[in-house]
């Protein structure tokens, strides 16, 4: 018996049937990840708030000099989102060296932040800060969320500029299409969305 | 080819603007948490800013707008519901705090 006979009694319209997202698979995949990378983060902001709240002698690190720096961290972020809406447009319009060269800006400005970020690290551990360690004697909590919290999204940046990486080049090569490009800069914008609640929560909360 | 089923979105300049937008609110942010309100009044605050900008990213950045109203439907609603019940059950494990151990 060969293939065909098996699928007697199947329409082949079935196969076919419209997604009723009317999106790809690829696109549907990625807002399904960024959903359950979404309940990660609040999990761990929801935790991080209520033992803030709940520890009545929180030490409050961050002069205005790391405010600063985080305003600028927000900044280098969100004009990056703008370069990878500039990298998928320009995708749209078959236009693929100007959305690799966006593609590229939308990388240095994310290693931008990264180095931001590492920078700012640097100087707490620099003061004695560490996951268990409280350099002014106070709860250890602070440096113990600081560090998750912080470390889990600049995890998910690297790994957002090495994801953008892989498809520049292989869009360049035409391996890739405009789908792969709007997908990593779904992820992207999901990044910048997180720093949106990151930043508040645990920089200006924290602001002396 | 457009292969990305989004037909219809904002353009650059606009984008632009959006993005003036969340840095004036990043600003207001800012300007808030040298008002040296209480830590309650400022988390509240930071949050619901936070949950604006959130809502432009989404919507315009992510495009959510302009795909089916149906992929909102079953995202949204979802993840509401779970930070909902985040918020009902997370302070129950606060009680941890205040558990002692008993010897028997």
């Amino acid at each position: 018996m060969n293939e065909p006979e098996v699928a007697v009694g199947i329409d082949h319209e079935t196969w076919n049937e419209e997604s009723p997202y009317r999106i790809p698979s690829r696109k549907l995949g990625m807002w399904l990840f960024i959903l359950s990378d979404a309940v990660t983060f609040a999990a761990i902001l929801y935790a991080y708030a209520f033992v803030r709240l709940a520890t009545a002698n929180w030490t409050r690190p961050f002069e205005v000099s790391s405010i600063v720096n985080g305003v600028v961290m927000t900044t280098v972020l969100l004009v990056s989102s703008v370069t990878t809406l500039a990298a998928l447009d320009a995708a749209k319009h078959n236009q693929r060296s100007r959305s690799v060269t966006w593609l590229g800006v939308t990388m240095l400005l994310g290693m931008l932040f990264a180095a931001l970020h590492i920078r700012e690290w640097i100087k707490m551990i620099d003061k004695g800060w560490r996951l268990f360690q409280n350099p002014t004697g106070g709860p250890v909590l602070f440096g113990s969320t600081f560090f998750c919290i912080t470390g889990l999204h600049l995890m998910h940046i690297i790994a957002g500029v090495v994801a953008i990486a892989v498809v520049a080049i292989k869009y360049s090569r035409g391996s890739l299409d405009t789908g792969h490009v709007e997908s990593v800069g779904l992820y992207w914008h999901f990044v910048d969305l997180v720093w949106m609640f990151v930043f508040p929560l645990v920089y200006l909360m924290n602001a002396k | 080819m457009d292969n990305t089923g989004t037909s219809r979105v904002l353009g650059m300049k606009a984008n632009l603007l959006l993005c003036f937008v969340l840095l004036c609110i990043v600003g207001i942010e800012v300007f808030l948490t040298y008002r040296h309100l209480s830590t309650e009044t400022l988390l509240a605050f930071l949050l619901v800013l936070a949950f604006f900008e959130a809502a432009i990213a989404v919507t315009y950045f992510m495009h959510l707008k302009y795909e089916s109203p149906n992929l909102a439907w079953s995202l949204i609603p979802a993840l509401i519901f779970v930070l909902f019940m985040m918020g009902n059950m997370l302070p129950d494990a606060m009680r941890v705090l205040n558990l002692r151990v008993i010897h028997w």
